[in-house]
């Protein structure tokens, strides 16, 4: 209070000072236009102290002047037009200058505010960005922000791959946590907005108590406002918190991300470690079976025939149990996701290797390849779609009888390369055309029933599909491979 | 045809089958248990092809490989359980010769052993032509027939057989292929190997489903055949 009045108790103190220097001063000699002297005055009150202490010490002038040097000297009469003009003078004096003052003032205490905000956030910014720990960060904003006084609680929810978890400030209830996943996938802020580097405070039916969402790239801001007394100032820091809690999210989501990816990577060697661990002891007893039986199957190792023929047999049988395994590893490679080698491959050399490899086995077969010479390449693993194409040949042949026909072909369809392979064998009975892709489901004696199997698992690997139907002619097995994005070679 | 054959191996019955088997095909026949000793071995006893196992204990077959390369002459052949691509492209590009997967049958061992001795035999003899089935490539001349009948190839399309012909019979890597025939900056995928490959085949009378020539090695390369 007191300090309030200090600058009106210098006004009038002021003004009866300035009165007794003049008084002294036209003791000894007449000054005109000394009324000049209390202008000054005024202008001095108006630019320190604004309008309140000017009015006041105009006021005081003008009486004063009245009273001690406007004869009749020692009376407060006004005689004419002219002293009333020299009221109204000091008095728009006054005004006028408080006001000027006054709004350079408010234009310094703005400029110094922002100064001061734009530096704040600045340290706030380098300090969150030089902590190594994102959460910390988060927390010193979240600290930043409910310190401003529009705001009452402020909390920061990360959506981690869609799971929300409260991250830093003030500590949420699940409704709360509810609301901000609400806010988070609709896309919809609730309560508050921020436009144009600034917050507005929308009017809430719930009142004070009511949270606010504002739904950011990787996160949630949850926060209560007060119901009045908005500093526009403040605002307008709250939004650049906000737009530094944004990027902190963001920084935190994508080193999440990566984290995970990595995570991922691990556990696919483990797999490909276990896997081939697993081949080479299932492989190995094999291998030295092949190798001494073999071995022995040799002339010069001296067996009778019928103990050769015994043990070619069972060289015959020791490599079934090969194919077996090899069956069994590549399906359990198929199903623990392992990558696949994929790169651009002309469907008909793929078919043509599969053909070159089971040359042995069509020769009293007509084989028909339906395949134009001017199909686009298909994005494949070449190995894992030969496997499938030599699977659906040797797939025909068991079935194709001697003299019959094995056709393979494919035609562009869409964005994908649809291939078949069909024979003239005896067709599929309805019922199994559906299980014929199953694990160990197989019509034949000696198959391992993982061959269609494979194929399936391996085509839809590729982001393909396969199916079996009855042609007239026969079974036809049809799989769908994407094509090949590739610019021509020079 | 005979030879010494070193097998690199350290299950003692996969040495035992392999000793008797190769014995019975008269290959000269002497085991090393692992690399170290294998590299002894190879230096003083001089074998013509080194049988190497890529799953040694201890010194890998891949460093067995390195240390043999300088010290010796003799054609390795690796053999390996189930090996992805990549290791097979590895061994040939580190040098091998060729490789073997387990398990396999004694009579598909001794064909590629052959196989390697008589390349063995082609190099030393420095004959600049050589020839698969009906063709003929003259390296000297730069000239390519096939039953006697001039081809016409593109440089690319040369360039791309000479490299498979003086590796005759032995698989050559996409990645050699795409360094020896377009360079060391290549900014080549294997596709352009094929398409040249399918175009060479077309001008050679070849059928990609039955080749006579140039045999595709799924997932590593391409192999001039010999024979």
């Amino acid at each position: 209070m007191a300090r309030k009045l200090a600058p009106y108790g210098v006004a009038v103190g002021g003004t009866i000072l300035l009165t007794a220097g003049i008084g002294a001063v036209t003791r000894f000699a007449s000054v005109s236009g000394l009324s000049a002297f209390y202008l000054l005055s005024v202008l001095w009150l108006g630019a320190r102290w604004g309008r309140g202490p000017a009015i006041t010490g105009s006021v005081a002038a003008f009486l004063l002047y009245d009273f001690f040097f406007v004869p009749p000297v020692g009376t407060f009469a006004v005689r004419g037009p002219a002293e009333l003009l020299e009221l109204v003078v000091l008095l728009a004096v006054a005004l006028v200058t408080s006001q000027l003052a006054a709004s350079l003032r408010r234009a310094q205490a703005t400029s110094e505010a922002f100064a001061r905000d734009s530096r704040s956030l600045y340290e706030m910014a380098t300090a969150a960005l030089r902590t190594p720990d994102v959460t910390s960060a988060l927390t010193l904003v979240a600290n930043a922000a409910a310190d401003l006084s529009c705001v009452r609680e402020f909390a920061l929810v990360a959506m981690d791959f869609g799971q929300p978890v409260p991250l830093a400030g003030a500590s949420v209830g699940a409704e709360q946590v509810r609301q901000a996943v609400w806010s988070y996938e609709k896309a919809r802020p609730v309560g508050i907005s921020i436009k144009d580097g600034t917050v507005t405070v929308l009017k809430q039916t719930g009142g004070a108590d009511a949270w606010s969402y504002l739904p950011l790239a990787s996160g949630v801001v949850v926060l209560t406002v007060e119901d009045q007394h908005h500093d526009p100032a403040d605002l307008r820091m709250l939004a650049a918190l906000i737009a530094l809690a944004d990027l902190l999210l963001d920084r935190r989501r994508a080193a999440l991300e990566s984290e995970r990816a990595r995570g991922l990577e691990a556990s696919d060697r483990l797999k490909a470690a276990i896997l081939s661990s697993l081949s080479h002891e299932l492989k190995s007893p094999i291998a030295t079976l092949r190798a001494g039986l073999t071995a022995l199957a040799a002339p010069r190792a001296g067996l009778a025939d019928e103990q050769r023929e015994l043990v070619n047999d069972l060289d015959h049988q020791a490599t079934r149990l090969d194919r077996m395994v090899g069956d069994m590893l590549a399906l359990s490679r198929l199903e623990a996701g392992l990558e696949l080698d994929r790169e651009p491959h002309s469907f008909a050399d793929l078919a043509a290797e599969a053909l070159r490899q089971l040359r042995g086995q069509t020769k009293d077969r007509e084989v028909v390849v339906d395949i134009p010479d001017d199909l686009p390449p298909v994005d494949a693993d070449e190995l894992q779609i030969g496997r499938v194409i030599t699977n659906l040949l040797e797939n025909a042949l068991e079935w194709t009888p001697p003299h019959g026909v094995i056709e393979i072909g494919a035609r562009v369809r869409g964005s994908t390369l649809e291939a078949w392979v069909e024979n003239s064998g005896p067709p599929i009975s309805t019922g199994d055309l559906d299980r014929v892709f199953d694990t160990f489901w197989t019509r034949r004696a000696r198959g391992t029933g993982l061959g269609l199997a494979i194929s399936k698992r391996v085509v839809e690997a590729h982001g393909g599909t396969i199916r079996a139907e009855n042609r007239r002619r026969g079974p036809r097995f049809t799989f769908a491979l994407p094509l090949a994005q590739v610019t021509a070679p020079q | 045809m005979s030879g010494r054959v070193l097998v690199v191996e350290d299950e003692p019955e996969m040495q035992r089958a392999l000793r008797a088997g190769l014995r019975y095909h008269d290959f000269d026949v002497r085991v090393a248990g692992t690399g170290e000793e294998a590299v002894h071995e190879a230096a003083l006893w001089r074998p013509d092809v080194v049988l190497l196992d890529l799953g040694l204990p201890g010194m890998d077959g891949f460093e067995t490989l390195r240390a043999l390369r300088p010290a010796s002459r003799a054609a390795v052949i690796v053999v390996s359980v189930m090996p992805g691509e990549k290791d097979k492209v590895r061994a040939l590009d580190a040098g091998a010769d060729d490789y073997v997967v387990k398990p396999f049958g004694t009579d598909e061992l001794v064909a590629r052993i052959k196989a390697v001795l008589r390349r063995q035999a082609d190099v030393r003899s420095g004959e600049p032509v050589i020839r698969s089935g009906d063709i003929e490539i003259d390296l000297a001349r730069r000239a390519v027939k096939v039953k006697n009948r001039a081809v016409r190839l593109t440089p690319t399309e040369y360039e791309l057989l000479r490299v498979l012909a003086l590796n005759a019979g032995k698989p050559v890597s996409h990645s050699t292929l795409l360094r020896q025939v377009w360079g060391d900056y290549a900014i080549g995928d294997r596709y352009n190997t094929r398409y040249v490959v399918a175009q060479i085949r077309k001008k050679l009378g070849d059928d990609a489903a039955d080749p006579h020539y140039i045999i595709n090695e799924p997932g590593v390369g391409y192999r001039l055949q010999t024979e």
